[in-house]
């Protein structure tokens, strides 16, 4: 059987899914499934887990970029084959778990890790600021505010020493998204680094009526700020650029809509959300600050705020305190006050339901 | 060798701790590669001009298929031809994204042959991405991936979206359901859905195995399926003894491995969010009755604390990022569901739901925004689920009841003459 | 009964002026029918090449595969 090209209906396969999980598992989950009593981690980036059986499998979590190439696949599966058996998984925040069922190759896999240059640094658990995750930016991505891959390794070199170490009041998630649509949800993230759009749509008219169909562009606006109009003899589009709430959703439609602008595009940073329901429920991160001027290749105004709000929380939270809680605690005048982040009319909400964020208590503080 | 392009900016990112995606593919690039090497040519104009390079494109699939496919190209391709065609596959991972060394070298073979060798583990949905193709080739990578490897392609568009779970029981403690089975299951079931569009929007389920939610299921699926327990947290009372004798480093280390002085009153009792425990100095005593069972407990002292034995999950639904209604959180309408396979109550809730979302979802409304507009009321109904108070923090406190006339005696209809008997104009 | 549905389907396509259809207009065409039937009635002229797909990555259309811009932006030229 081999493909045919003529025939694509030719031995076609379709809706079988993914491969069951289980067939990947080293035997010793395999067999302990479901009996896991217990998990320490030994040291940051390093987890053992013991069973009820007493078998323990233990797990050693490195950071790679989101954006990894087949080479470096097959460099992580070399490793794995010398210390794991062949076994390791992926987390949900783009870390690579390297699954060490037999307890003396431990500490040779993270000699072998650490020997290899900045490919696997080893981090990640507890209370550390973990993997970055986010979306495609200029790598692949065709409506993005800013670049994602990029500000995400300039982040992650300045704030390194918190990847592999448990300094932190508390586990602090970090996530980007490269414009509003976030394909990467980064709303209740400790720090959400997203992009935004400032300047709406320009229409090219002499285009419009050639590579777009008008309809099609209308129905695709959110907030219907498209109308058909007639410039000259030419059948285009008039935006309503008040309503413009820079999605790009037009722009896909119709590419003689372009929205995205080197000085009107840029950064902007939330805090204090989060998903777990661990003492506090689930919260939404808020803005700290509205907006940063792109600054490839290394982002240093980003760099620096982020790592500003980190290290004020680091200084004011309590043990367990997740950043929203923390702020919480003390209030939001008081972290603007401490992280020397300014305030203004852009912080204050007038989007639906804008009033439930207002203060309506003559309780604040001085 | 010298790539084709200079990239002077890139470069700057291939300094510094971190690993490196700039050195990542200069490497590949330099075997050869001439889609990296036009990448990077591309993103180097990127960087320059702080603005994206690609453009979209309407193909979505395979034959077939009304998913799996994003069709992108270069807009600079007289610069970069190598990169004038560059779509995205999206194959479906293994539930939790465990992995042999043999089948992801399968991947990679594949991915070398047919496409740029660049990757995404993972996207953000889950699946495995693969970054870079032209239109030629997916029919015959499409072949490759389910002869050769049994996988398939994940979902875009109006689909299901591929489902996603934490790791589950396999190697977690806290695991109240078999995350990785339902997750695996449901995919299975419901393949028609991911490869072929039938909602108005997309639609996402993800399971974690307890309230940590460690997939964030909460706040990015349209279902969320969250372990709990309904019976009382198993408590080790000589552990607990332990970790407040300092012999066990509490938050499983998570706080630092070193042995230190641990006060559980300031570090348990004190953060319980319902102050449900009590510690005389002996003994833990836990009122389980009033516990929300939030996890703090359990995760400061693992080796004292489990959850409980009688587990199932908490459904939740609506979340999405802000687009367009502004971000939502997923809302509770199944307090507590047992997860057996073959999950056939979860699935009748589920078609419930979508019946009613094909009806009456309007075009690129998530679930969630369906239901703010139609209202809870109007979902729980259709779904046959009964008002209870945990599905609100609190009872509304506008007066504006709309009342169903089938629940007022006699209707709407007013009885007019009698009401003028007692009562002149 | 289904291939009737099909010919509707296809007639109202054909009756529009936009050439891009979310699924719920087709539905549209045959109103009688359940989604979920007529997901498979949709699926079926997709298979049989009388519809195709196009999507914008985060929402899917259809439209008559005569029409379209695919080819053209194949070419780079979109």
């Amino acid at each position: 059987m081999a493909f045919d090209p003529k025939n694509l209906m030719k031995d076609r396969i379709t809706d079988i899914g993914p491969p069951k999980f289980d067939q990947f598992f080293p035997p010793v989950i395999k067999e302990n499934f479901g009996k896991w009593k217990y998990h320490e981690i030994l040291e940051p980036g390093v987890l053992v887990h013991v069973s009820e059986s007493g078998a323990e499998i233990h797990t050693v979590r490195v950071g790679t970029g989101r954006l990894i190439s087949t080479d470096l696949i097959r460099d992580v599966c070399e490793i794995a084959d010398k210390y794991c058996g062949g076994h390791l998984r992926w987390t949900t925040r783009n870390n690579i778990e390297f699954l060490v069922s037999d307890k003396s190759k431990l500490q040779p896999l993270i000699d072998d890790l650490r020997s290899r240059g900045n490919w696997f640094p080893i981090g990640g658990t507890g209370n550390s600021v973990t993997n970055i995750v986010h979306t495609q930016g200029w790598a692949h991505c065709h409506t993005p505010a800013i670049d994602a891959s990029g500000p995400v390794k300039a982040v992650m070199d300045e704030l390194y020493e918190y990847f592999g170490s448990h300094k932190l009041p508390a586990q602090v998630r970090i996530a980007l998204a490269c414009c509003l649509n976030m394909c990467g949800a980064v709303h209740c993230s400790d720090i959400a680094i997203l992009g935004v759009h400032r300047k709406p749509p320009f229409v090219e008219h002499e285009r419009v009526q050639n590579v777009c169909e008008i309809p099609l562009v209308i129905a695709s606006c959110p907030t219907a700020a498209i109308k058909p109009k007639k410039v000259n003899d030419m059948k285009s589009v008039e935006i309503n650029n008040s309503r413009c709430m820079f999605c790009g959703n037009c722009y896909t439609m119709c590419p003689a809509l372009p929205l995205a602008n080197q000085d009107g595009d840029g950064i902007s940073l939330w805090v204090g959300g989060k998903v777990s329901n661990v003492i506090n429920p689930p919260m939404f991160s808020k803005l700290a600050v509205p907006f940063i001027p792109q600054e490839p290749p290394r982002w240093e105004s980003t760099v620096s705020a982020v790592k500003k709000i980190l290290e004020t929380y680091a200084a004011g939270a309590r043990r367990y305190e997740r950043v929203g809680d923390w702020i919480n605690r003390i209030g939001w005048e008081r972290f603007f006050e401490q992280s020397g982040l300014e305030f203004g009319y852009e912080h204050i909400d007038d989007y639906r339901l804008a009033m439930m964020t207002w203060r309506t208590t003559t309780q604040f503080k001085f | 060798m010298a790539l084709k392009h200079a990239t002077p900016m890139l470069d700057e990112l291939e300094k510094g701790p971190w690993p490196s995606f700039v050195t990542d593919v200069k490497r590949l690039a330099a075997k050869g590669n001439k889609m990296c090497e036009d990448w990077l040519g591309l993103m180097e104009l990127s960087f320059k001009d702080k603005e994206t390079h690609w453009k979209h494109g309407g193909i979505v699939g395979v034959l077939g298929y009304g998913g799996g496919v994003i069709g992108r190209y270069a807009d600079r391709p007289d610069l970069f031809p190598g990169v004038a065609h560059f779509h995205t596959v999206r194959v479906n991972q293994p539930s939790a994204k465990y992995y042999t060394t043999d089948v992801l070298r399968k991947i990679c073979d594949l991915w070398d042959a047919r496409g740029s060798g660049l990757t995404n583990m993972h996207g953000s949905t889950g699946d495995i991405v693969l970054l870079g193709t032209t239109t030629d080739q997916l029919e015959p990578l499409f072949y490759d991936l389910t002869h050769d490897l049994g996988m398939d392609l994940g979902g875009s568009g109006s689909n299901m979206r591929t489902p996603e779970g934490c790791l589950g029981k396999s190697r977690c403690e806290w695991s109240c359901i078999d995350t990785q089975e339902i997750i695996h299951d449901i995919t299975m079931e419901y393949q028609d859905a991911l490869h072929r569009p039938m909602f108005p929007y997309k639609f996402k389920f993800k399971a974690s195995g307890c309230p940590c939610d460690c997939v964030a299921a909460i706040a990015r699926s349209d279902c969320s399926i969250i372990g709990t327990w309904r019976d009382k947290i198993r408590i080790d009372q000589e552990a607990v003894r332990a970790y407040v004798g300092g012999e066990l480093s509490p938050h499983a280390g998570a706080g630092g491995t070193e042995k230190r002085a641990f006060d559980i009153k300031e570090e348990v009792l004190d953060l319980c969010p319902t102050r449900c425990m009590d510690w005389d100095g002996k003994n833990l005593k836990i009122w389980d009755e009033d516990c929300t069972r939030c996890m703090h407990c359990i995760r400061v002292m693992p080796r004292a604390l489990r959850p409980g034995v009688d587990t199932g999950a908490s459904i939740l639904v609506g979340a999405k990022a802000p687009i367009l209604e502004g971000a939502q959180l997923s809302s509770l309408v199944i307090p507590f569901m047992k997860m057996e396979p073959p999950f056939g109550e979860f699935k009748e809730f589920v078609e419930k739901m979508w019946d009613w979302w094909m009806e009456q979802g309007k075009n690129r409304e998530r679930l969630g925004e369906t239901i703010q507009r139609l209202t809870l009321r109007e979902f729980l109904k259709v779904c046959d689920l009964s008002a209870d108070p945990r599905m609100v923090s609190t009872p509304r406190y506008n007066p504006y009841i709309f009342y169903d006339p089938a629940d007022v005696p006699g209707g709407w209809e007013h009885d007019e003459k009698a009401f003028r008997e007692r009562h002149q104009a | 009964m289904s291939e009737e549905s099909k010919e509707r389907i296809l007639e109202y396509v054909k009756s529009q002026k936009k050439t891009k259809h979310y699924f719920n207009d087709l539905c549209k065409a045959i109103p009688e029918i359940k989604m979920m039937q007529a997901k498979k009635i949709v699926n079926e002229l997709v298979n049989e090449g009388k519809l195709k797909y196009w999507s914008s990555g985060s929402t899917t259309m259809y439209m008559l595969p005569s029409e379209g811009d695919v080819d053209k932006e194949e070419k780079g030229m979109n």
